[in-house]
């Protein structure tokens, strides 16, 4: 007698009970199902762990068909699964091939799906076609599996059982077996999610992996219900189950683990390669800039220098050639002023020579330092002692101009190797100019002190980071306009009028100073004026 | 008795105005020399009490024709004053200055400067 689906089940065409089965489901609604848990992608639990896999979509479909819930009773491994089905703590198993050994205590479906059988190894091997072909290889095997079966009792098979897959596939990847036989899908999955990208295929066997549902003798009836169920599952609805979790033939190369973290290394070092090629493009533009800087300034130095060694070379030609004359209109001077009667404004043109010459001699004198620059008597000294013995000298002037002098020199500098006379020529050229840049009633400041560049400190000669003896002279005067700062150090430029100045004070001062390893800067000072800096470097002993 | 005092300097001018301030003073018997080579024989037949010595000359300098004196026995009486162009006031210290045992004058020099301080080198 057949009936319509029951009640339970839900309605789908071509699916056929008969009140016999239905009533044998009504009575068995519950069914304990024990899938391997380690045979992806057929079935096994996820990270999550969920039942997953091929069978369970079928298991899904047969309980939606069926009007039965599948209660899932998990096993550790495949020959855990199969004893909790002999022992009747579960009563079917989703994914298993038919044998005649598992006859004796399973009912078993129509095969639902096939899987193909191949062999994996670490090696290249000679093509693997048949069971006679694995002979002499140490074989790897889950243990109670159908290749397990197939495989025991055959003569010459080195048969090495697993309690899984994943281990057996392990074991060829280390070489502890040569080759691993089983489902191609199910080796492919493991090996990928494994990351034993050593393994390759190197055999296909004959005849297909038939995976039935089986359930346990007791509940033998289930089994031509199963079949059914399974029946009335469309060619698109398995397609679509193989589709979903399986894949055909090797997985895309972008795939695999191997070309994941070979191109995840390609790429990491090619942007290694990039930051360091960045990084080093912008050490060498910072270095181009810097050496750029340094050559002109170089540059500037060196033009400054043969300008400073030409003036100088000429000068003490310039000298000797203008003195000699010099002193003959001196002489002459001095004889008219002998033999000549008083009188008519002859005392007065003497006097004019006489003053004539002395200037004259002043130019010469100036040139002179030029060719002489560079030879000093250094001895240690105290830079306050000078500042005090120059001021001595300029005092007359100063009190004449009505000049007040304000110091703040620090006490116990340390000494600096020096020529105090030049120093002091040095130091009376700046007072000197500063009292002729100031309208009467000026005021100059001068201060000493030790301190240490650094790189917010304005004006700063040396570098930032080196421990100097400055000294500041500022006068309140009406200070330098930007076109004069730059030209204050060429030989012969000076604002002074016609007779009061040769323009070689400035440049002969830096000079000295340069001489002493020291620096000499003008700018005008933020309150008004110009203030001369004068630095000299601190031996190590004498860093701050 | 006038002291002898012989001018050498290549400048023929610079030689007649020392001559015409010395012997203003009445007091010297001056001879010049403008070539330096011939100072030395010159030095012999005038015998001078003092050479007043140009240090640049053509041929020879001024402190080469004191050592050639110097090392003549029967010249070595006289005193040496060197006036030179080059060294500066600076250096002479506004005054005759006494480098390596010789005396120095930058020029240009004032004549009652010149005569000042060959009054007091004949009479060290």
């Amino acid at each position: 007698m057949l009936a319509v689906v029951t009640s339970t089940a839900c309605a789908q065409p071509g699916l056929v009970l008969s009140d016999e089965e239905q009533a044998w489901l009504q009575r068995h609604s519950v069914i304990r199902l024990s899938p391997d848990p380690n045979f992806a992608p057929v079935e096994w639990f996820n990270q999550h762990d969920d039942y997953s896999g091929v069978s369970s979509d079928y298991a899904r479909l047969l309980e939606q068909r069926l009007g039965i819930r599948f209660e899932i009773v998990r096993g550790k491994n495949w020959k855990d699964v199969l004893s909790l089905v002999k022992v009747g703590e579960a009563d079917a198993l989703s994914a298993i091939v038919q044998t005649p050994e598992r006859e004796q205590f399973l009912a078993f479906s129509q095969p639902y799906f096939r899987l193909k059988r191949a062999v994996f190894s670490n090696r290249p091997l000679e093509r693997i076609n048949s069971l006679d072909d694995l002979k002499g290889h140490k074989i790897a095997v889950v243990e109670g599996s159908w290749m397990d079966e197939t495989l025991t009792g055959k003569a010459n098979m080195s048969i090495n059982r697993f309690q899984d897959l994943a281990t057996a596939l392990i074991a060829t990847s280390l070489g502890v077996t040569d080759v691993t036989g089983s489902a191609f899908d199910t080796m492919a999955f493991t090996r990928r999610d494994e990351g034993l990208t050593n393994l390759r295929l190197v055999g296909e066997l004959p005849h297909d992996i038939p995976l039935s549902f089986a359930v346990s003798r007791t509940l033998a009836p289930l089994a031509p219900i199963l079949d059914k169920a399974l029946a009335s599952i469309t060619p698109a609805e398995a397609a679509q189950i193989r589709s979903r979790w399986v894949e055909i033939g090797e997985p895309p190369f972008w795939d695999r683990p191997v070309y994941r973290y070979t191109a995840l290394g390609l790429l990491t070092l090619l942007l290694a390669g990039m930051a360091v090629v960045i990084i080093w493009n912008r050490m060498l533009n910072a270095r181009v800039r810097e050496r750029s800087q340094q050559l002109q300034d170089a540059q500037a130095q060196l033009i400054h220098a043969e300008k400073m060694e030409s003036i100088g070379r000429l000068s003490a030609g310039v000298a000797h050639e203008v003195k000699n004359p010099l002193a003959i209109i001196q002489m002459g001077a001095d004889y008219l002023s002998q033999v000549m009667t008083p009188g008519g404004g002859v005392g007065e043109v003497i006097a004019d020579i006489d003053d004539a010459v002395h200037r004259a001699d002043q130019v010469i004198k100036g040139l002179l330092d030029f060719s002489h620059d560079d030879e000093l008597e250094l001895k240690p000294g105290d830079i306050n002692a000078v500042v005090e013995d120059s001021l001595r000298l300029v005092g007359h002037e100063f009190r004449q101009r009505d000049i007040q002098v304000e110091t703040e020199l620090a006490p116990a500098l340390p000494p600096v190797a020096m020529d105090a006379n030049r120093i002091q020529q040095v130091l009376i050229n700046i007072l000197m100019n500063a009292a002729q840049a100031m309208e009467n009633a000026g005021r100059v400041r001068i201060c000493s002190g030790l301190g240490e560049n650094t790189p917010n400190l304005e004006n700063y000669l040396f570098p930032a980071g080196e421990s100097v003896l400055r000294l500041t002279i500022a006068d309140n005067g009406s200070g330098i306009s930007e076109e004069n700062l730059a030209k204050l150090f060429d030989p012969f430029f000076t604002t002074k009028p016609v007779g009061a100045g040769t323009g070689l004070g400035l440049s002969v001062s830096r000079n000295i100073i340069e001489l002493h390893g020291g620096k000499l800067g003008i700018c005008n000072a933020p309150g008004g004026g110009a203030q001369v800096t004068i630095e000299f470097r601190l031996e190590a002993g004498e860093k701050l | 008795m006038k002291k002898r005092i012989l001018v050498v300097d290549d400048e023929v001018a610079m030689t007649r105005m020392v001559k015409l301030n010395l012997e203003q003073t009445g007091n010297y018997e001056v001879r010049t020399e403008n070539k330096g080579r011939l100072a030395i024989d010159a030095a012999r037949e005038f015998r001078p009490d003092l050479m007043l010595l140009d240090i640049m000359m053509p041929g020879v300098t001024g402190d080469e024709i004191a050592a050639q004196i110097k090392q003549d026995p029967s010249l070595s009486n006289i005193k040496f004053i060197f006036v030179t162009a080059i060294v500066t006031r600076d250096e002479t210290d506004d005054s005759a200055a006494d480098i390596g045992g010789n005396i120095f004058l930058a020029k240009p020099v004032k004549a009652q400067e010149l005569i000042e301080t060959i009054e007091r080198v004949l009479a060290s």
